[in-house]
């Protein structure tokens, strides 16, 4: 008796803590894919979730969005699918590509390349470049995995010291395809906190794709490096035109040292030089801001995020500001609608257009932890809050047909 | 009731009081059947309600006993209990010298309910369980695997022997759990000489407190301790066992004891492991060149050679009127470990590789009653060994074998260092029964931690603004109210401090309470409250040099604890025994200690997190018929509760965190552990005895990461194994032999996410066991 029921108690237990929860799963399924981190200190990578349109709306992790190894991850849609790249210095850089089926994201495969700091799309393959930030071991990697077979089909070293012939490494800030050439804007760096004796130079590296021979180094002292760790400074207009921005981040020893403007470069279709007849002045024009990202929305207008003087601080600047660009009329105007910068945590610098010459969205997280898709429309300048994304901050908005 | 009894007693009573002045001694020495004296046997003197217990020596006095006729009781846990009497005259001292039996009956219940034998301690009014390692001496199990069939306790290994373990107790890991050896901490013994390397065989029996540790435990654990007592059962005896098996798997243990009549004793335990621990893992492969994963590849483990050698030897007296016990040692050991994987199997090394030696000088005096009431236990130990991480080869590699050269080293960077550091430690205990119910306790430990070495890949290396340096010291008061086998009760206090030059002193002060009763004589209640404290580790401040990250700004933890538990043993039908065990926890830490990934993920740090609530409860059942069937389970469930409201987003601004009460991830919240055993006798030969037994564990799939985001989630899954085991032991337990297959059902066993643990694997172990006063 007493046994029975002493035994029928643990059972009882035994099951009930057995139980687990099965809560429905609310899914949002749609074209957007938003990446959705749920703040730093909980040690997990963002959860990807899709989105039927960023206008309207609620959104949330809770229950919701595929979860995804590491901490760190960054995003690439090339040739139809969604890649997902895992930052893990040392250990082997796991990727994991989707596509969208039925409006929902799909695991196609895994593979395996190393943590790079750079990738761009190349015809039909990624390019990733693994960076050296030590002058001692100058040896940089570049490998080519083809977007199809989702494999790599080719690798080889680059040696980023002899590359400057200024005794400091180059670290390429991104790689972009030019026809069948691949430029690397890159800043000069002797230590690993990125500081530099040469502020004052912007320099790209050109290498043919096919085999990745470095062409030639080009190299102008108007303006400081081109582009933002991480970050794609380089833009290839319709007509082939190519400009790029510097946000005048260098640093030397710790502080903030270029002597030039915040400015864009050009370089004209098909050279490989420096137009020197062109040199747009940012500063100048927009009243002291420096871009700090910028995504290309067609007819030569780039919506941009942007930091002014004061705001920048150090050498990665990360602007809370957002501006119409226009390369070729050289105009810089402020964005309407945007909450006040001081509530602004910050934007989502991995955007998306629809390349209509007139609209993007942007991720805007705020210092009280709420984050929303605002819509940007360049021909009035206006921002519109629309999508609100509960349970994390949004890292990246992208679009896959 | 009876009148004529009463009468008697009334009489004899008066007889005492008219003799009041006359006394005289009783003295003598108890002693085993093999002649072996044994300490704690407790001695009533019936009619005086005088109560005392025998000494390292086997002696035992009463004085001032009024001379007349009395009946003396001795009892012990694993002896008959024997009835003597004699006669006091006054002025004389009478000898009674007692030989006792041994139980089997009692014993019999040992195998049975598994820890009769240390019931003593289980009857603590701390909620203790403790382990009667004896039992497993014929396994090839070692430290870590014997605990984790205890409830509440679960221990995570990342692979096979001498692969990284955690240990989790009632919900609390890390460095919440302490780990003591004869009552002297472990902490800084490095790595050769851990729980995941000690054999079984080492131990007498393993003392697991959950939630509060007694004061003698002098240390700043907060979620409890794990003391594993060595014992000294024999004067002299050898004690060998060896032990191989699956993945080139080789153990073995030697314990032997020499003690000459003049109490002058050698003492000597050595153990082993080696094993090449290339089990077979289920893993999606990638080819190091095109980066393609093969799914589901099934590889061998290739770099996970594993080894240690350990050698404890002391030399000392005992029985000695100055001291019990008072020996001089020195444990040697190295160990050799090559790192398969990184955190998760896709890193896969094929060069990196540590090793580690121990060379530590020890010092131990143990006296009871040095002056009546006082007990004093000394320890000391400085351990002089030197521990080395070497990554060298710069190359990357895949489940295959293959290599490509990949700058930097195949960890963290490339990495030669070898550092020392030296840590000492000086304990000190003195309790005072100041009457028969009544003890007091003071405790102290002080230990020093001093890191010194050199990397060749890294000018910096211990060269750092804060050295890596401190000194930590633990003082206890403690005081006990004890009514043997009614209720006792326990308060304490602790003083911690801990200073690093350069940094700000860490001061924290706890408390408690630990108290049960028996309701009746088989019930016992237990409930313990503890403000308690721990403090950060050296390797969590300044980094372990291999896979944590040091963090200078880690606080101290604090934590509440209320533990509240009965057990409960009964028999139905005489032959059919049952034990009860169940407790229930509450914890709520602040500035909880808990390790996450790095910014680079290429290594682990330590954090505080505001706070972190607990509830939850383990039972254990058990239950024996005669000599011939045990069997028993536990389960554990647990319920960890993210309590920090408010977090810092990537740009430092405090918002709510979306995970503000979700329940922590990555922690297995509902496991439990079966077994069942059969003994045979006399088979084949007359005082044989064939054990067959069997063991379950099962561990509830837990998810990897906070469970209330994501729809599509990474999980840790569901772990159900099986082991059996089969023991024959010959001439009363002098020759065994055991053999033991492991995971039967080749399941895919992982703690840890992706890290798979061995399949099936099939051990065989030969003892020898050889005691002279017994033969």
């Amino acid at each position: 008796m007493k046994l029975r029921s002493t035994f029928a108690l643990f059972v009882t237990t035994g099951l009930l803590a057995s139980c687990t929860k099965t809560e429905s799963v609310p899914e949002t399924p749609g074209n957007y894919i938003l990446t959705v981190s749920p703040a730093a200190s909980t040690g997990v990578a963002d959860y990807l979730l899709t989105a039927q349109n960023l206008e309207t709306g609620t959104i949330s992790t809770a229950g919701n969005g595929v979860e995804q190894d590491g901490t760190y991850r960054y995003y690439v849609t090339h040739n139809g699918k969604f890649f997902s790249m895992l930052y893990g210095q040392g250990n082997p850089g796991a990727v994991t590509a989707y596509n969208i089926q039925d409006s929902k994201l799909t695991k196609l495969t895994n593979f395996q390349t190393e943590t790079v700091q750079a990738f761009a799309p190349v015809n039909d393959d990624l390019l990733l470049f693994k960076i050296s930030r030590s002058l001692t071991a100058p040896t940089s990697s570049w490998y080519k995995v083809n977007t199809n077979s989702l494999t790599i089909t080719a690798e080889g070293t680059v040696n980023t010291l002899d590359l400057t012939q200024l005794g400091e490494l180059a670290h390429f800030t991104w790689i972009k395809q030019v026809g069948t050439k691949v430029f690397a804007p890159y800043q000069t760096i002797n230590d690993r906190s990125f500081n530099t004796a040469y502020p004052d130079q912007a320099s790209i590296a050109i290498f043919n794709y096919a085999d990745m021979k470095l062409e030639k180094v080009i190299t102008d002292k108007r303006a400081s490096f081109i582009g933002k760790y991480f970050q794609d400074g380089l833009s290839i207009q319709e007509n082939g035109d190519i400009y790029g921005f510097s946000p005048a981040a260098a640093t030397t020893a710790g502080k903030l040292s270029s002597t030039k403007p915040a400015a864009v470069l050009k370089i004209k279709s098909g050279t490989t030089e420096f137009d020197q007849s062109y040199f747009f002045d940012v500063e100048a024009a927009s009243g002291g801001m420096s871009i700090t990202s910028w995504i290309y929305i067609g007819n030569n207008t780039y919506i941009v995020n942007a930091t002014a003087k004061a705001e920048k601080t150090s050498g990665f600047p990360a602007g809370k500001r957002v501006g119409i660009v226009n390369v070729v009329d050289k105009t810089y105007k402020a964005v309407t609608g945007m909450p006040d910068v001081a509530s602004i945590s910050n934007l989502t610098t991995n955007n998306y257009s629809p390349k209509d010459g007139k609209t993007g969205y942007i991720g805007v997280n705020l210092t009280d932890g709420t984050s929303y898709i605002y819509k940007i429309d360049a021909s009035t300048q206006t921002a519109t809050r629309g999508l609100k994304i509960e349970g994390g901050a949004v890292t990246a908005v992208q679009y896959l047909k | 009731m009876d009148i004529k009894k009463l009468l008697l007693a009334y009489l004899t009573a008066i007889t005492f009081v008219s003799q009041a002045q006359r006394t005289g001694l009783i003295r003598g020495v108890i002693k085993d059947s093999g002649g072996s004296p044994i300490p704690s046997i407790t001695i009533k003197l019936t009619g005086l309600a005088k109560v005392t217990t025998s000494n390292q020596r086997g002696e035992y006095l009463f004085s001032n006993v009024k001379s007349g006729n009395y009946t003396l009781i001795y009892s012990g846990v694993g002896f008959k209990t024997a009835e003597k009497k004699i006669e006091v005259k006054e002025g004389k001292e009478s000898m009674l010298d007692v030989v006792l039996d041994d139980n089997t009956i009692e014993l019999n219940t040992v195998t049975v309910v598994g820890r009769t034998e240390v019931q003593e301690v289980n009857r603590q009014s701390f909620n203790v369980t403790a382990v009667d390692a004896k039992q497993l001496y014929n396994s090839t199990l070692d430290l870590s695997s014997a605990l984790d069939r205890v409830s509440g306790v679960r221990v995570r290994e990342s692979g096979g022997v001498g692969s990284n373990f955690s240990l989790s107790l009632n919900g609390f890991s890390g460095n919440r759990i302490r780990y003591f050896i004869d009552g002297v901490p472990m902490d800084n013994f490095g790595s050769s000489f851990q729980i995941n390397n000690i054999p079984i065989n080492i131990a007498e029996r393993l003392e697991v407190y959950k939630g509060v540790v007694p004061i003698w435990l002098g240390s700043d654990a907060l979620g409890g301790a794990i003391n594993i007592v060595t014992g000294n059962r024999f004067r002299n005896y050898v004690d060998a066992s060896y032990s191989f098996g699956s993945f080139n798997t080789h153990r073995s243990v030697v314990n032997a004891a020499f003690t000459a009549k003049n109490g002058f004793t050698v003492r000597l335990n050595a153990f082993q492991n080696y094993s090449d621990n290339d089990y077979k893992v289920t893993v999606d492969a990638a080819d190091i060149y095109t980066g393609a994963y093969k799914a589901n590849a099934v590889v061998r483990r290739f770099h996970d050679n594993y080894h240690n050698e350990t050698v404890i030897a002391s030399v000392g007296v005992v029985g000695k009127k100055y001291a019990d016990q008072l020996l001089l040692g020195l444990t040697l050991g190295k160990n050799y470990k090559e790192l398969q994987t990184g955190a998760r199997m896709v890193a896969v090394f094929g060069g990196w590789h540590r090793r580690g030696n121990i060379v530590m000088p020890t010092l131990k005096y143990r006296k009871t009653d040095l002056i009546k009431g006082l007990d004093v236990a000394i320890n000391a130990n400085y351990n002089l060994g030197k521990e080395q991480n070497i990554d060298t080869l710069s190359a990357r590699f895949d489940w295959y074998g293959n290599s490509k050269p990949n700058p930097n080293g195949e960890g963290r960077g490339r990495s030669l260092s070898k550092y020392g550091n030296n840590n000492g430690l000086v304990s000190a205990t003195v309790n005072y029964k100041i009457s028969e119910h009544q003890a007091i306790a003071l405790s102290n430990a002080f230990s020093t931690f001093y890191r010194k070495g050199t990397d060749a890949f890294n000018e910096s290396f211990t060269q750092g603004q804060v050295r890596p340096r401190l000194n930590k010291n633990v003082l206890g008061v403690g005081y006990t109210y004890d009514v043997k086998d009614r209720w006792s009760a326990s308060v304490f206090g602790k003083y911690l401090l801990q200073k690093t030059p350069g940094q700000a002193t860490f001061n924290k002060l706890g408390y408690g309470l630990a108290t049960s009763y028996f309701l009746t004589p088989k019930l016992q209640l237990k409930a313990s409250y503890e403000q308690a404290n721990r403090l950060p580790e050296a390797n969590e401040l300044f980094g372990d040099v291999e896979l944590v990250q040091g963090n200078l700004s880690l606080k101290p933890e604090q934590s509440r604890n209320i533990n509240v538990g009965f057990g409960y043993s009964f028999t139905a039908q005489e032959d059919h025994r049952f034990l009860v065990n169940a407790n229930a926890i509450y914890r709520y830490s602040d500035n909880y200690i808990y390790s996450r990934f790095n910014q680079n993920q290429s290594a682990l740090v330590l954090d505080n997190l505001e706070g972190v609530f607990t509830m939850g409860g383990e039972g254990e059942l058990r239950y024996s018929y005669k000599k011939f069937l045990s069997a028993g389970a536990t389960l554990t469930y647990q319920q960890l509760e993210n309590r920090q409201q408010y977090v810092f987003d990537s740009n430092g601004n405090l918002i709510v965190s979306p995970v503000y009460k979700d329940q922590m991830p990555n922690i297995p919240y509902f496991f439990g552990n079966a077994d069942a055993s059969v003994t045979l006798r006399d088979i084949g030969q007359k005082g044989s005895v064939l054990n067959i037994g069997y063991n379950l564990l099962y561990v509830h799939a837990f998810w990897l990461y906070w469970p209330s985001r994501g729809g599509d989630k990474l999980s840790i899954p569901q772990q159900l194994s099986h082991d059996l085991n089969a023991v024959y032991s010959l001439k009363n337990g002098r020759y065994n032999i055991g053999v033991e297959v492991r995971n039967i059902t080749d399941k895919r066993l992982y703690d840890n996410f992706s890290l798979q643990k061995p399949g099936r694997g099939f051990y065989m172990n030969l003892r020898y066991f050889f005691n002279s006063f017994k033969s």
